[in-house]
């Protein structure tokens, strides 16, 4: 297969917001009109109008699946609007009010970051530390490489459901270890936290090798002969570790972060299918309700679309400032690195 | 220097490998077991020998093969498509000069960020005045093109097409649309197929989706999985055993293409 | 014996079923575009009927299906009526989606009554008088459009273990069990006795069936007549307090939950609500364990739980195949079949005193005869709660507050704070 041989170039990614600025086009200036043949001007319309033809049927149907969902979404928010009956009378920003009002919100918040934090904190720890144990000289790396990536392959439904099972209240796996050694069992599904901690660790078993093998990427781009410097100075493995590997790698530690922000806000799969209640809103006494199961909640259940539209467009503002949180704080970490 | 690493590093590693294949395993577990057996108090240890009445089971309770194929219809048109669109953006962005490329291209990437789970009741709505609803097809539209892919394509295009190449071919008297069938395209491959298997995976465990668009009768694999664990009574050797069903498709790609897989997301592939 | 049942109720579906259709062919005017003629040579019609849960409807659309070349009948089914209804209100929404036929439960027929223009009328003739009076009632709109077709309802009795009765030194006698429990004190009482000998199992399998059941006898849980919202009035906060006040009994879990459905192998619990349907459910969860009867007698009197109906979505293209189509599957010998199926108990008035029905006993809740005691448990029905258009939301919110309650993460006060702050939400 054409796509098995090595990259060249060093790899691990660049993060999203230096993108845009990288990389220099060869395209080239526009030549003067005066004197041009026919041939000449039609070379100058294809090299002007061409890239526009390659992005356009992207930017048309994005338009159409992407954009559009999204004005319209944020013009619903403004009125009341109730699933069946449709658009209602304008209330500006109403729904926004009735929103931050509401304390399943600020619940539904703080469970959010609760989980996002239990996930995305171990996440990242345990991903350095496989990481690190898979730039060893392993035999066979790409077997090791392959195992631990192989939750990635399971659905979040079918994450949730087994591990909803393991995790039951009366007779889950767990809990039935748990009585084995004279424990308690824990309420996962009542306990705030237990249960932040249940689907946290689905999130964390479907992600960590994933993440684990693009932190690999980026320690294998670290060049070796820092390290063999490092050792003749005398500096430890671990020292090695925290003073090179890391401050080296901090560009894909960004990266990781900032996508498991995007992807960690949005949880929804998980705790919806864990949730035993008949609402399905994230517990007796939502517990561990997240904001995009608000959404749904008032969309759905309670039928008002411009109340789970405002929710939405909160969402996306809470996700727009952690990913710029994160981006400065992993910046001013790295100074101190 | 290429000292082979000690026990330790292989103990942590195949403990760590272990914990990831286990839940995997608890499925095949429960999945092959009895509804009496599994919610009696003690877990089985191994695999009860039921797993082909359970899947039996599942085939019955579930229109199983309708949603395995309409999975692989929607993931491997998705793919397709994202692919494509992808790449003939990518190579813009990466290697053509033109007016408003920077803003365009932060835009993408700042789309990258917004919740799917917005759009979903216009979308719904614009699905139902093309009279989509119920058509399989309905479940691929919100990823037909995907802001990432364009990104992606755009950052492996960067490096992996060298500009000199481009001018050369540009002052012979290529035509762009030649400059990218001769040179772009071949130099895209890896990344194409590494973006291919990353859309049909994504799209293969979407679930949000396809359960709002699609009818319980034409579902998709996640939908079937979902409609098995919402019945009046939970048996969970069916439910368990229908998990690790829905799973196996992806394992068999997993194991023919995990090379690529790895090589995929140690390029910076980004989760969805 | 079941078998033979079937096989005799499709027979006499499908007789009933070609004489509906040929007085169809002579009374009808050609309104319909389905074949007048009978020859089929035109593009039949496909009516897909949407169900959740189960209906017991594999044998009448089979039975329809064999008779019928113009109209095809096609079973869609989703799990649960939770989701149902989310699917449902979604493709109102966008005008388009729903199936010909789709299945609502009785819980949450207000709310569609109060959207009754996105419904067919379906009053007609034929089916004057089908159902009993309450049940087509709760299918009427204010303006006395019919727009549901009754399929079951859910005459509640006991469900209970006599295995365990008689280990905790109760009688097990299915009519002595019936003389025990006949008001809610005796059966709380009862609970304490059985607790007091029994300390690892539940007295009853989950705090909400028992509100459910107890709200089942209050006239205006909720609603007023007038549909204000009136949740502070004293039936319900005897039933809140009763309640809440007995959760030692219960198996502290919701109902439907996976632990829930594990109680059922674990000798979780020994007596449960049981409305019709709720045998399926019983006998599928219980599968190999023994020692399930069913008492004729329900504390406080009567009472149904669920049942459901038939309605057509103004958005079909088939409107009157549509109707045809839940005019069959509701009538006495469709519901019949689903009854011998599923243990759905019919609404029809003509389907009450069949031997199919008086005759059922049932093997396994130890040979009981099932379906006389549900006639009489449906019998004993006298109150039928007022359910406005917000009933189903509100119920939603209440059994949320007593599951707060039931796994101690509020206490009773804490939780009925909450429980008031979500109606508000609500109205």
């Amino acid at each position: 297969m054409p796509f098995t041989r090595p990259r060249t170039r060093p790899p691990g990614p660049r993060p999203g917001g230096a993108a845009a600025t990288g990389g220099s086009p060869a395209g080239t200036r526009a030549p003067a009109r005066t004197g041009l043949t026919w041939r000449q001007r039609l070379s100058w319309l294809d090299v002007r109008l061409s890239p526009y033809l390659y992005i356009s049927p992207f930017f048309l149907v994005f338009l159409l699946i992407g954009i559009f969902p999204l004005a319209y979404t944020a013009y619903v928010s403004f009125f009341d609007w109730s699933l069946i009956g449709g658009q209602g009378e304008y209330v500006g920003l109403q729904n926004y009010r009735d929103v931050l009002g509401n304390p399943y919100f600020w619940k539904s918040v703080v469970n959010t970051l609760s989980i996002f934090v239990l996930s995305s904190g171990p996440q990242i720890v345990i991903a350095l530390v496989v990481a690190a144990l898979l730039t060893t000289y392993l035999r066979v790396p790409t077997f090791w490489r392959m195992s631990v990536l192989l939750p990635f392959v399971v659905a979040p439904a079918a994450t949730a459901i087994i591990f909803g099972n393991v995790f039951g209240d009366r007779y889950g796996l767990i809990n039935q270890g748990l009585d084995l050694i004279g424990l308690g069992p824990i309420q996962w599904h009542v306990d705030r936290l237990a249960s932040h901690l249940a689907i946290a660790s689905m999130v964390n078993w479907r992600w960590t090798g994933y993440n684990a093998l693009i932190l690999l990427a980026a320690m294998q781009a670290v060049p070796r002969d820092l390290y063999e410097a490092a050792e003749i100075d005398g500096a430890g493995k671990v020292r090695q570790f925290w003073s090179l590997t890391l401050p080296m790698i901090r560009p894909t530690l960004l990266f990781v972060i900032v996508t498991s922000t995007i992807g960690g806000l949005q949880i929804f799969a998980e705790p919806r299918l864990f949730d035993n209640t008949p609402a399905h809103n994230g517990g007796s006494d939502r517990q561990f309700s997240t904001v995009t199961m608000l959404v749904y909640d008032y969309g759905w259940r309670l039928r008002e679309l411009g109340l789970a539209s405002a929710t939405s467009w909160l969402l996306f503002l809470m996700i727009v400032a952690f990913a710029i949180l994160n981006f400065v704080l992993v910046r001013r970490a790295g100074r101190h690195l | 220097m290429t000292r082979r690493p000690g026990f330790l590093v292989y103990g942590l590693l195949a403990a760590y490998a272990l914990g990831s294949a286990f839940p995997l395993y608890w499925s095949i577990l429960i999945g092959s077991s009895t509804a009496e057996v599994v919610t009696r108090q003690l877990p089985p240890l191994l695999p009860g020998g039921h797993f082909f009445d359970n899947a039996a089971r599942v085939i019955d309770t579930v229109p199983f093969w309708k949603a395995l194929g309409n999975s692989l219809m929607v993931s491997t048109a998705t793919a397709c498509s994202v692919v494509f669109f992808s790449t003939l953006a990518g190579f813009a962005f990466a290697k053509l000069r033109f007016r408003g490329r920077e803003a365009l291209l932060v835009f993408v990437v700042a789309t990258m960020a917004v919740p799917t789970q917005l759009g979903v009741v216009p979308l719904f709505i614009q699905m139902a005045r093309f009279g989509w609803t119920g058509s399989v097809w309905a479940a691929a539209v919100p990823w037909v093109v995907t802001a990432f892919g364009v990104f992606f394509m755009r950052q492996y295009l960067l490096d992996a097409v060298p500009d000199e190449l481009v001018e050369a071919a540009r002052v012979d008297g290529c035509s762009q649309i030649r400059v990218f069938w001769h040179v772009a395209l071949p130099a895209a491959k890896p990344a194409a197929a590494i973006l291919w298997l990353f859309t049909f995976m994504q799209v293969w465990t979407d679930f949000f989706w396809p359960l709002i668009v699609l009818p319980a009768d034409n579902p998709t694999i996640q939908i079937a999985l979902n409609q098995l664990q919402s019945g009046y009574f939970k048996d969970f050797s069916l439910i368990l055993a229908g998990a690790f069903m829905a799973t196996v498709p992806l394992l068999i790609l997993f194991v023919l293409t995990g090379r690529q897989l790895v090589a995929g997301v140690m390029q910076g592939a980004v989760k969805g | 014996m079941q078998h033979r049942n079937s096989r005799a109720l499709a027979l006499s579906a499908a007789l009933a079923l070609s004489l509906g259709t040929l007085a169809a062919c002579g009374s009808d005017d050609g309104g319909s575009s389905s074949g007048d003629g009978g020859s089929g040579t035109t593009e039949p019609v496909t009516i897909s009927v949407a169900t959740f849960n189960e209906f017991g409807l594999e044998g009448p659309i089979e039975a329809w299906n064999a008779e019928h070349d113009d109209i095809k009948i096609e079973q869609k089914k989703v799990g649960t009526w939770d989701e149902a209804k989310e699917n449902l209100y979604t493709k109102l929404a966008a005008g388009s989606g729903l199936s010909d036929v789709e299945a609502i439960e009785g819980d949450g027929m207000p709310a569609i009554l109060a959207e009754s223009d996105a419904f067919v009328d379906l009053a007609s003739d034929d089916v004057e008088g089908r159902w009993l009076d309450w049940k087509q009632a709760a299918g009427t709109d204010a303006d006395g459009r019919l727009i549901g077709y009754g399929t079951d309802i859910g005459p509640e009795g006991i469900c209970y273990r006599a295995d365990l009765f008689e280990k905790a030194g109760l009688p097990s006698d299915r009519d002595e069990v019936a003389g025990l429990l006949g008001t809610w004190d005796d059966y709380f009482a009862t609970g304490q006795q059985f607790a007091a000998k029994m300390p690892k199992t539940a007295w009853y399998d989950s705090s909400g069936g028992v509100a459910q059941a107890m709200l089942n006898q209050v006239a205006n849980p909720f609603e007023g007549d007038d549909n204000t919202i009136n949740v502070e009035n004293p039936e319900l906060e005897n039933v809140w307090a009763t309640v809440t006040g007995n959760v030692d009994l219960s198996t502290r879990l919701p109902q439907w939950s996976d632990d829930w459905t594990a109680a059922f192998q674990n000798n979780g619990f020994a007596t449960m609500a049981c409305p019709g349907w709720m045998l399926g459910v019983v006998e599928g969860n219980a599968s190999g364990v023994k020692g399930w009867d069913f008492a004729n007698v329900f504390p406080g009197g009567g009472g149904n739980w669920g049942g459901s109906f038939l309605v057509v979505p103004a958005q079909t293209e088939h409107p009157e195949e549509a109707q045809q189509v839940a005019a069959y599957l509701t009538s006495p010998e469709s519901q019949l079949m689903a009854y011998a199926d599923k243990g759905t108990f019919p609404s029809q008035v003509d389907a009450l005193d069949d031997d199919a029905l008086t005759q059922d006993v049932r093997p396994f809740f130890n040979d009981a005869p099932v379906g006389e005691i549900l006639a009489e448990r449906a019998a004993a029905i006298t109150v039928q709660p007022y359910k406005g258009p917000k009933y189903s939301d509100i119920l939603q919110a209440f059994q949320a507050a007593i599951l707060r309650v039931d796994d101690g993460s509020n206490t009773p006060e804490q939780s009925w704070k909450t429980f008031l702050s979500d109606v508000d939400q609500l109205s």
